[in-house]
């Protein structure tokens, strides 16, 4: 990230410089920090629902029956959190969620990040499972994108679901691409560090 | 699809009600349990604060600065002679970058070309496709305080270019 993070920042500024676009870039800059806090301001009261909600299912016991009935499929994805029903539970809510397009799908997500961090700690158990979990959603696989679905049809589309098959397909590639290559820099990374 | 459509409308009312409901009949103080809860969710949504503005100034840095256009130019030699209508490649530049300038960039492109046009509907899978990654992995790392996400970055990037790729697939199957 810090390589990434300076590499966007460098090459911004170097752009910027070159083609004389200084003054657009700093109002940009200003822009997008505040744009940082309005969003995380914007999405507190979400959090605080589903949080608020997701607490309810567990106390009651729903969490870990969800843990309990896919479980064995998590388990697959999942490894380290075999038999730990608490964060398996969490994940598997958030996955649902994002696969059935609710908003559900972050907050729970991060309570998930949380929970495993406290169950498997940082070391390459935890980093692994934690990322497993990131890149599943940021691959984002959706059976049904309602917000693409709601904008097609607002701008009078005929059929606006025409491209839920398309869009399941091109989720499932970035879920097993991303994986697949997160397998595979495992090699690169640990060498590096060792 | 149509059953999916009301799976999708559904789960929320039925999440809101069916939860509160199941566990007050199981005896468990709801009103409490709910405020304990949304205390939490409270704390995990502001500490992923100083992690987004973080990111967001890279990312506004790149996008003001037209690194991002410099970027789409480069991509263009690559997907225009693929088959892949120029005014698109800009949006699969951001994608993974920006999720609101996806949107306005979608918006746009729907309300040019029409949503059901061969390129609204390319625009309307990229969109769909996948999640902006930048954002995701930023905001569930930034929860638990890890920096190191390299390794979850690239892999979340490729990720999004089998996607495209698949989605572009599809979208070439679709139309014929």
């Amino acid at each position: 990230m810090n390589v990434v993070w300076i590499a966007m920042i460098a090459s911004g500024c170097l752009t910027a410089l070159v083609t004389g676009r200084v003054d657009v870039m700093m109002s940009s800059v200003l822009d997008g920090a505040q744009q940082a806090v309005e969003l995380v301001i914007g999405l507190t009261g979400m959090f605080c629902l589903w949080v608020g909600i997701e607490k309810l299912a567990e106390e009651a016991g729903l969490i870990d029956a969800l843990a309990r009935g896919v479980g064995p499929v998590l388990g697959l994805l999942f490894p380290h959190l075999k038999g730990r029903r608490k964060p398996l539970g969490t994940v598997a809510a958030s996955v649902l969620s994002n696969v059935f397009g609710l908003s559900s799908s972050t907050p729970l997500g991060l309570k998930a990040m949380a929970e495993m961090k406290e169950v498997l700690g940082d070391g390459d158990e935890g980093i692994d499972s934690m990322s497993t979990l990131a890149i599943v959603n940021a691959a984002g696989f959706c059976m049904f994108p309602s917000g693409i679905i709601a904008m097609r049809a607002a701008l009078g589309s005929r059929a606006p679901a025409l491209i839920s098959g398309s869009t399941a397909v091109a989720g499932l590639a970035a879920t097993a691409g991303a994986l697949l290559t997160y397998r595979l820099l495992g090699r690169v990374f640990r060498e590096r560090r060792g | 699809m149509n059953l999916l459509a009301r799976v999708g409308s559904y789960a929320f009312p039925a999440l809101l009600l069916g939860v509160p409901i199941y566990a007050y009949v199981k005896g468990i103080p709801v009103y409490e349990t709910f405020v304990k809860g949304a205390g939490e969710g409270f704390r995990i949504a502001l500490s992923t604060l100083p992690y987004l503005v973080a990111v967001f100034v890279g990312i506004s840095c790149f996008r003001g600065s037209g690194a991002l256009d410099v970027l789409s130019r480069w991509l263009g030699f690559i997907l225009t002679p693929l088959g892949v209508p120029a005014d698109l490649v800009p949006l699969v530049a951001i994608r993974p970058i920006s999720g609101s300038g996806a949107l306005a960039l979608t918006g746009d492109l729907l309300r040019t070309y029409g949503p059901d046009s061969p390129t609204g509907l390319l625009a309307s899978i990229l969109q769909g496709a996948t999640d902006t990654t930048f954002y995701v992995v930023t905001l569930y790392f930034g929860s638990v305080g890890i920096r190191k996400t390299g390794r979850a970055l690239l892999s979340s990037l490729a990720g999004d270019a089998c996607g495209f790729i698949a989605g572009f697939m599809a979208w070439k199957a679709l139309v014929r």
